[in-house]
């Protein structure tokens, strides 16, 4: 049979499959189950909205299609369509180049303490995306200090403004160069240096060698993690409230908030339209990654061997390396936390002078550390970290070990663990509120609540971390172990999961860290003695209380500090890579 | 193929279960409008047996809601107070979902501009309290959907280090000075924003006079500042990087100057004020504690804790804070205008669309 035969009988043989091997293993099918009831809820909440006028109770009305027409026909929807685009690409470049080089320098080169940049990565993930974006606009401001001494230099006062296209670009791009240099270091790391090794054999220098060699051969991960940072700048919704709000820059995101919360009762038409317009752009981006991601697969084929991959002695540049290595870390990660230290001392802020060295204080934290105050929602949300990242680890693992290999049906799995992503956090947390507060367990406002969304939103970023995992053990320890008559869940049990422990560590912090820093889900989830601390950092900042959200951020980012570095050491005594 | 169709089984029950209605309370509510004279022994007791309290706020937590839940809890040991926090626009979401799903945890819903909201989207039940007797008349809603709980004054406030002294706008005319042209900010999207100062101006100079103001205010190109509540707006002014910010609470900028910050109110001719609300959620589960809660919130206590928290009280009989009196109309000898959430609702619309026309 012809491989054009072949294209063009698939969809009839994926149905005879479908019918003919009913045997889909019940895990499958529990699983694929669980997603369903997960997704599909929003999903329709989201779709019925859009379509359907909202009477002023909140529920829905007679059939209309004007939410869309009002978007087609509005004069906003298109700037703010194209904002979007240029902001994710302008994030996703600078992500990606920042975060890249950092990789290079760490992975292939012999700058010393390089090692210590995988720390640093990981302190900076611990700091909330809100701090991040309100420690830039302080230092960025009309009256930051960058501003200042711009003016000063130049004698023209006001030169930069941060609330525009480019300052959201610069610091969602920046926020996310310690995720990208994770990523893109482990990329680097399983390319296969014997490549590289021949390249150097015939002639080729280091440097060419890595050039024609080992970045090609990195280049569909690279596409590909640029798409996922595209995508998560596209949903994201911190920078564009916090700064672009208030530079009247809109983006989708904030066109959703907008008009979900626009006075008058709650009306999610207008919200709905603008949010199926965004699933479905971003639906079509992945469709497109994961053609990407199945290129990608066959660059790899040729892994898994025991490697190392080359270094590249840069003689005395080495310090020049780590000079930058150094540099990064201080713009990525240290300046943005002293500059929220310094405004956490404090009483109200006006930019940094010497006045204002005068004016130091403890107030802030005075009022952080009476009793009572704020330890409720620190405790939840240790609580939300802890129990979503507990929830999604195995759970992920398990069906990523049923996607590797091949349990029939398990395809469908891969596919639906990822729709989570398109969805816009803020809408994510209206439909859950709906699911939650119609359902007859007695879940709404409760934390388990906040946990059971968080665990559905985080759900394709554990799946990508055991999908990597998995994809690298050989299925010999397994097979030997069916042969000896073991059964699939204790081959998984005491096989798979001790083998995927490292994989399993760090997929466990990273959904740890970021469950604990998501402001929009939780938003309408938490009730009363459910409060979560991103919230109320949020609110704080809307309350424009920042001195006394700088100083509950500094004990905050002190906190995910200790858990990140315990983490740290864990993992490498144990010869575990994060 | 046995295992499966049990799991088909177990799943179809669970997906059932989940998605059918919530519970339902069937409550009789005739306290809530009750006047005799023993209401209060009745609440007690009521509330006794209810046991919990929970209220949606939009008040500070620190120093509101949390002194008003220890006092309420000290006074009524029998009742446990809860509460959740939100902005006007979450708490809305929040209890139209309630409400529609008849899973109603809030008993007492509490902010600006929640109140007519929410009454007029048939989330509440009328109820009426001796506590709103002693408010003056034009705080007091007749129809017994709401009552309100404390008041905001709007003023503009300005930079000290960017306005200087001899060249402060003292009035809205003093706006349209083209001096003034990019430096002016206002709030959009929040309904004591654009909509109260547009709806403010249409009731004090007719909407043709009004017009003309607008059509001259437009050309100052007015920095639309949709990011944050008013308060931040005056950090942005103290910041020093906007001049000047109309339709801010005018007590904000008074608590940042008595800590040395370079920012100051004016109190424009007339000043707009409205009313905090409070509205009894329909299908509420606790209404004996509801009502007890509402009734100390008005009380001369509740109003206390209130003032202390930079609120101002709605009680005539409770001062708002010495340091806050400047801006209190009454106090500045100034003229007020209150503008009632079913005015300003009545005006919503048509004022958001001169701004979007105008101003967008």
């Amino acid at each position: 049979m012809t491989t054009q035969v072949n294209k063009t009988a698939l969809p009839a043989q994926h149905a005879v499959a479908w019918f003919d091997q009913w045997r889909i293993s019940p895990v499958v099918l529990i699983l694929i189950g669980i997603l369903l009831f997960a997704i599909v809820p929003p999903t329709l909440f989201l779709v019925n909205a859009s379509f359907h006028e909202t009477l002023p109770d909140g529920s829905s009305g007679a059939f209309t299609l004007r939410f869309y027409q009002k978007l087609v026909e509005g004069k906003l929807f298109l700037p703010s369509l194209i904002n979007t685009v240029i902001y994710a690409c302008g994030s996703a470049l600078i992500a990606i180049f920042i975060g890249t080089l950092q990789a290079l320098i760490v992975e292939r080169t012999n700058a010393p303490g390089r090692r210590l940049a995988f720390l640093a990565a990981i302190i900076s993930l611990g700091v909330p995306h809100i701090l991040y974006t309100v420690a830039w606009l302080l230092l960025l401001g009309r009256s930051g200090p960058v501003n200042d001494l711009l003016s000063f230099v130049f004698q023209k006062s006001q030169m930069l403004d941060v609330y525009s296209l480019w300052g959201m670009m610069l610091i969602e791009g920046v926020g996310f160069v310690p995720l990208t240099f994770l990523l893109m270091s482990a990329v680097l790391r399983s390319t296969d240096a014997s490549f590289e090794e021949a390249a150097m054999m015939s002639g080729a220098s280091p440097v060419k060698a890595f050039m024609r060699i080992s970045l090609r051969m990195a280049l569909p991960a690279l596409a590909g993690l640029t798409l996922l940072i595209f995508v998560k700048a596209f949903e994201s919704f911190e920078v564009p409230a916090l700064v672009g709000l208030a530079g009247n820059v809109s983006v989708i995101t904030t066109m959703i908030y907008q008009s979900s919360r626009q006075a008058g009762a709650a009306n999610y038409g207008e919200a709905g339209a603008y949010s199926v317009c965004l699933v479905v752009i971003l639906l079509g981006l992945m469709l497109w990654q994961s053609q990407l991601s199945k290129n990608a697969k066959r660059y790899q084929t040729i892994t898994g061997k025991g490697f190392r991959p080359r270094v590249i002695d840069l003689g005395a540049w080495r310090y020049g390396a780590t000079a930058i290595l150094v540099s990064l870390f201080l713009i990525v990660t240290v300046v943005p936390v002293l500059m929220l230290a310094f405004t956490s001392f404090q009483p109200f802020y006006g930019g940094v002078s010497l006045e204002a060295f005068s004016r130091l204080s403890l107030e802030n934290y005075e009022a952080l550390l009476k009793p009572g105050s704020f330890r409720d929602s620190i405790l939840n949300t240790l609580m939300l970290g802890t129990m979503t990242a507990t929830l999604v680890v195995p759970f992920t693992a398990l069906c990523a070990w049923l996607v590797v290999r091949r349990a029939s049906g398990a395809w469908l799995l891969d596919q639906i663990a990822s729709v989570p992503l398109v969805f816009p956090a803020i809408i994510l947390s209206v439909a859950f509120l709906d699911v939650f507060v119609n359902m007859s367990l007695p879940l709404y406002g409760t934390l388990l609540s906040v946990i059971l969304a968080s665990s559905v939103r985080y759900l394709p970023y554990g799946m990508r971390y055991a999908f990597a995992g998995t994809m690298q053990i050989h299925s010999d320890l397994e097979e030997a172990a069916t042969i000896s008559g073991a059964s699939k869940a204790r081959i998984f049990i005491r096989i798979l999961m001790p083998l995927l422990a490292a994989t399993l560590v760090s997929s466990w912090l990273m959904i740890f860290l970021l469950s604990v820093q998501a402001v929009s889900l939780p938003l309408l989830l938490v009730g009363p003695g459910s409060e979560v601390m991103a919230v109320t950092l949020f609110e704080l900042w809307q309350n424009g209380q920042v001195t006394e959200l700088a100083a509950m951020g500094i004990l905050w980012i002190a906190l995910m500090t200790c858990v990140s570095v315990t983490f740290h050491m864990l993992t490498r005594r144990h010869q575990f890579s994060v | 193929m046995q295992a499966p169709r049990k799991t088909h089984f177990i799943l179809a029950g669970l997906f059932a279960s989940l998605l059918c209605a919530g519970p339902t309370y069937a409550q009789d509510l005739s306290i809530l409008t009750h006047r005799s004279a023993d209401r209060e022994r009745l609440l007690i007791e009521g509330a006794r047996k209810e046991g919990l309290v929970v209220i949606y706020s939009a008040a500070i937590v620190n120093q509101a809601l949390r002194p008003i839940a220890e006092a309420f809890m000290k006074k009524y040991p029998f009742v446990k107070l809860t509460y959740w926090r939100a902005d006007t626009e979450e708490i809305i979401a929040k209890l139209s979902a309630e409400v529609r799903a008849k899973n109603v945890v809030a008993d007492l819903v509490e902010g600006t501009g929640v109140g007519e909201l929410a009454v007029e989207s048939g989330l509440t039940v009328p109820f009426t309290t001796p506590a709103t007797d002693e408010l003056p008349e034009i705080y007091r809603d007749p129809r017994g959907n709401w009552a309100s709980s404390r008041i905001s004054y709007f003023g503009m406030a300005y930079n000290t280090k960017l306005v200087p002294p001899d060249q402060v706008p003292k009035t809205y005319d003093d706006l349209l000075d083209p001096k003034w042209k990019g430096k002016i900010a206002w709030r959009i999207n929040t309904s004591s924003g654009t909509p109260l100062f547009i709806t403010t101006q249409r009731i004090v100079r007719g909407e043709e006079k009004a017009a003309e103001y607008f059509s001259k205010l437009a050309e100052q190109q007015i920095i639309n500042f949709g990011s944050g509540s008013a308060r931040t707006l005056v950090d942005r002014v103290i910041a020093g990087e906007i001049p000047i910010a109309l339709n801010i609470f005018a007590h904000h900028p008074l608590i940042s100057k008595a800590k040395g910050a370079p920012v100051n109110t004016v109190l424009l001719e007339p000043v707009p004020s409205t009313a905090g609300t409070m509205v009894v959620p329909k299908g509420v589960r606790h209404p004996h504690a509801a009502m007890l809660l509402a009734d100390f919130i008005l009380s001369k206590e509740g109003q206390e804790i209130f003032a202390k928290a930079e609120y101002f009280p709605v009680r005539p009989d409770v001062a708002p804070l010495e340091t806050l009196a400047p801006v209190v109309p009454k106090k500045a000898g100034v003229q007020e205008l209150f503008v009632g959430s079913e005015k300003l609702n009545r005006y919503y619309e048509s004022s958001q669309k001169i701004w979007e026309e105008r101003f967008r």
